[in-house]
């Protein structure tokens, strides 16, 4: 393998992880996998190409305004969408939460049309660190990736909320008898994740390109990446995170590289077989 | 006769359409133990979690100090000074012991820190463990984390379910001890307890439930002597 594949890999891992962290935490409190992501994805890469592109905002103001809006579709989407259908199995909420991408693509697809987009942003030389190409967006992607982590670290493990949202996660029904209101902590976490996915977008935008799939191809990566580390174990996600980011790289050692796509899938049915709980989650003891 | 703390007066309950509680009243009064006991099935588990709101009360009434509590959410009876540990899953397996703890002060964070000394005094077993995640815990260990993270705010109630449930013959002692301790501070406790006879020993009255229904209450004292409850619900003859 070689430095730029590892490279290359890392990029990856870094615009898959934030959101891997977003769908573990969402798991972790209202318990199904969440396949609008990829919709939310796309909502706010082309939030921010609006912003950016046609008011002639410059990208970071426009990234923060897509991540403040994908925090409120997100929210909204739990409000109109997933609150009402409370208590439906796993499985339902999972088929809805694809209608839900559906239906955001489309309306994107309706506004935008399919084309290919970009953010209005000069084009800049890629860097050569010892003979691997990086451009300054992927050094920033990582950076602010890492930025993420060590935020997320520490809003989980040292402030009320956090440790209210992994006390939902855990316990709900001992959560609400210690007086936690599960109803703030959901609204919090919906639109923390929101607005996650909304930068993820802005990511995908800047290392990809900008068009109503953008958010969809990424979310079986996403997804591996998420159960890779143990579902509803944000830590675990982002080793995840590394794990997918690098392993799409390898393959193409192996195969041609439109196969990079299926990396996720065989890593998702390998895993469901034979760790289900994934690398870095515990198996719950019941006694 | 004291203040009555926390008056249950028809309640019925249940989940679906199966009704497990039918017109349910007790009373208790400030600074005593009322111990719960019954079959298997006959609704005391159920009841406690209708009194800490975590299961709907179909009709009846619960009132903490006088205030009108049933239907409420259990997050906002959390606030009403009366605490409930339930029998099972009543730790947060993923947070350690002492961020149990702290959830214990969730409704008044103010208090947490000096919460935690008190408790860690009360349990002293505990303070070495208080970076260990309670899913780590052994059951006694776990069943200490519940009990103190319940008594961190100073319940003036509190329900516990089935304390001795799981533990060692000594750690069964040891929490009647806790149990019997707490109640000395002035805490009123409404227990559910499968070891009956213990749990009547340290209680000053009892209520036998049967069928979802309160069949027999009385002194503590009288239901340990009376050959029907002996008979049906202690498994010894006297």
């Amino acid at each position: 393998m070689s430095l730029q594949m590892i490279v290359n890999g890392l990029v990856n891992a870094a615009l898959i992880a934030p959101p891997a962290m977003a769908f573990s935490l969402l798991f972790g409190i209202l318990r199904f996998p969440n396949f609008a992501i990829g919709g939310y994805i796309t909502v706010g890469a082309f939030a921010a190409y609006t912003l950016n592109v046609a008011l002639g905002l410059p990208l970071p103001l426009a990234a923060a305004g897509a991540m403040a809006f994908t925090a409120l579709v997100v929210w909204g989407a739990h409000v109109i969408v997933f609150r009402p259908m409370e208590g439906q199995s796993a499985i339902t909420l999972l088929v809805v939460s694809i209608a839900v991408t559906l239906i955001l693509e489309n309306v994107i697809r309706l506004i935008y049309s399919a084309d290919v987009r970009g953010f209005d942003i000069p084009l800049q030389r890629p860097w050569k660190v010892f003979g691997a190409r990086i451009t300054p967006e992927q050094v920033e992607i990582i950076v602010w990736s890492l930025v993420i982590g060590v935020m997320l670290h520490l809003l989980l493990a040292h402030t009320r909320i956090g440790r209210a949202m992994r006390a939902v996660a855990d316990n709900p029904t001992l959560a609400a008898i210690r007086g936690v209101n599960a109803a703030r902590v959901t609204a919090f976490t919906t639109a923390l994740c929101g607005a996650l996915f909304g930068l993820t977008g802005v990511f995908a935008g800047l290392d990809l390109v900008i068009e109503p799939l953008v958010g969809w191809n990424l979310t079986i990566p996403i997804f591996a990446a998420a159960i890779l580390g143990g579902i509803g174990s944000p830590y675990g996600a982002i080793l995840g995170a590394v794990l997918v980011g690098l392993a799409e790289e390898a393959t193409i050692l192996v195969l041609p590289s439109t196969y990079k796509i299926a990396v996720g899938f065989v890593i998702i049915a390998v895993l469901l077989l034979v760790r289900p709980q994934g690398l870095f989650g515990t198996a719950e003891i019941k006694k | 006769m004291p203040e009555t703390v926390l008056s249950v007066a028809d309640l019925s309950s249940g989940y679906g359409k199966a009704v497990i509680c039918q017109d349910v009243s007790l009373a208790l009064c400030a600074g005593q133990i009322t111990c719960i006991i019954g079959p298997n099935g006959a609704g005391k588990s159920t009841l406690l979690k209708t009194i800490a709101g975590v299961v709907r009360p179909i009709s009846g009434s619960v009132r903490i100090t006088g205030r009108e509590i049933a239907g409420l959410p259990a997050s906002v009876i959390a606030r009403s000074g009366m605490a409930y540990v339930p029998q099972e899953a009543n730790v947060f397996r993923q947070l350690t012991t002492h961020e149990n703890l702290t959830m214990g002060a969730w409704t008044d964070p103010g208090r947490a820190a000096d919460a935690c000394a008190r408790v860690y005094a009360m349990f002293p077993d505990l303070e070495p463990l208080r970076r260990v995640r309670a899913g780590n815990l052994s059951g006694g260990q776990r069943q200490m984390v519940a009990f103190g993270m319940a008594m961190m705010l100073e319940p003036r109630v509190l329900l516990l379910d089935e304390p001795s449930a799981g533990l060692s013959p000594l750690m069964v002692r040891q929490m009647f001890d806790i149990v019997r301790r707490v109640n000395g501070d002035g805490v009123a406790i409404l227990m559910v307890e499968q070891n009956a006879i213990e749990g009547l020993r340290i209680a000053h009255r009892g209520v036998v439930m049967a069928a979802g229904r309160v069949a027999l209450e009385g002194s503590a004292e009288s239901l340990l002597t009376s050959s029907d409850v002996s008979e049906l619900y202690l498994g010894t003859r006297a």
